[in-house]
């Protein structure tokens, strides 16, 4: 009898850790950005654009550029929940960028995502 | 792998589940099989319920802001309580409340603990995979899942304490009896209903074993399979034995119960997990 409870608590404790480790963390709802996932571009742009498929009220925005530097973008001129964001950029010469965003979304669900691009 | 605060959020929900699940359906059961004495083991899984509820709602501030600042940023905070998540945080608190006071309140308590016990159910009906969907059946077919497993989970304590009880056989046998009974129009109902919200949900065979949304469900399947054997087990074997009064059926029930203890913990485990960090399948 103990057993067979030792072999079910292993199995349970094996099931429990497989499913610890499946993937795919958050919902991710952005449709495009400018500039595109992954696209190369000849000068820094004066400012990220970010269409999501619902209203969304970003609560943070962070870019990191090749992978030293990292500054929270500003977000004080957006108010209450929209679909697009066109968020001024700081330029910090060539190499890639990275941004990380969160968000809330109208329905109550916390957002989060990231998309890079890279300047020659 | 979730980060720090999707293993936060695990967490929390689980704990969330457990308080409030536990401490509605010892209600539930309480008023239904005319039981006492478990008023300290509700006020308990209450307490949890209503600590994991305020926790998991000041963690959904540090997930929007991706660090601890969010916790307790008046700015982050003000914004998901003007979402339903606000909505979901009232009718729990409220609910969880109601329900520890009417425990208090002697023979008109148990309106209260029955009204705050289902505030507290429905309020996983305004937000989450489920009210999402915006169908009213959906929702009421939830609700219907929770106040099921709600008694399923009430009645193990109780059931466990009359068996492990010298003299308490005939009554454990009687009480197994009863919810035996009860049971078997129940738990049928509550495989349809579960296998309908996760058709809605997965849509498809593909999705469930494709993704990692439908295989942590199977995976939740999976343990409901091993605690309905565990239920049938109780029901045809050890309530019957324990009837004649066999002691050693009351000593395997026992066993058993905690077993399903076990089991109950890992399918609140995946539900957590379901519920806080996997996408649903497009």
């Amino acid at each position: 009898m103990a057993m067979k409870g030792q072999v079910m608590k292993q199995i349970l404790l094996t099931a429990m850790i497989g499913l610890w480790t499946t993937g795919a963390i958050a919902h991710s709802p952005l449709e495009t950005t400018t500039p595109a996932n992954e696209a190369t571009v000849a000068e820094v742009p004066s400012e990220v654009i970010m269409d999501f498929k619902g209203n969304i009220r970003l609560t943070r925005v962070s870019m990191t550029h090749a992978e030293t530097h990292t500054v929270d973008l500003d977000l004080d001129s957006f108010d209450g929940f929209i679909s697009g964001y066109a968020i001024p950029l700081q330029a910090m010469g060539s190499g890639e960028y990275v941004i990380e965003w969160r968000g809330l979304g109208a329905d109550g669900h916390a957002l989060n995502g990231s998309f890079s691009f890279t300047v020659e | 792998m979730p980060d720090l605060w999707g293993l936060a959020s695990i967490a929390t929900k689980f704990a969330l589940y457990l308080g409030v699940l536990t401490s509605v359906g010892t209600v539930l059961t309480s008023i239904l099989f005319q039981l006492s004495g478990h008023r300290r083991f509700t006020v308990m899984f209450a307490s949890l319920g209503l600590a994991a509820t305020l926790l998991s709602f000041s963690l959904a501030g540090a997930t929007l802001t991706g660090d601890a600042r969010g916790m307790t940023d008046p700015e982050m905070l003000g914004l998901l309580w003007s979402t339903p998540v606000g909505t979901a945080v009232t009718l729990r608190s409220l609910g969880l409340v109601l329900l520890v006071v009417g425990l208090f309140l002697g023979r008109i308590g148990w309106a209260f603990s029955l009204i705050g016990g289902g505030l507290a159910l429905w309020s996983f009906t305004t937000i989450g995979h489920i009210p999402g969907r915006s169908r009213p059946v959906l929702n009421l077919v939830l609700m219907f899942h929770l106040v099921a497993i709600s008694i399923w989970i009430g009645i193990l304590s109780p059931l466990r304490t009359a068996a492990l009880d010298a003299n308490g056989a005939t009554d454990a046998a009687d009480l197994g009896h009863r919810f035996g009974r009860m049971a078997s129009v129940l738990v049928p109902l509550l495989v349809l209903a579960g296998g309908y919200m996760g058709f809605e949900l997965v849509g498809s065979l593909s999705a469930l074993l494709g993704g990692s949304y439908g295989q942590a469900l199977v995976l939740k399947v999976l343990f409901v399979a091993v605690l309905l054997a565990l239920a049938a087990a109780n029901k045809l074997r050890f309530i019957p034995n324990l009837a004649t009064g066999d002691q050693a059926a009351a000593n395997h029930l026992a066993k058993s119960i905690s077993f399903e203890w076990m089991v109950v913990v890992a399918v609140l485990f995946s539900t957590a997990v379901l519920t806080s960090v996997l996408k649903l399948p497009a």
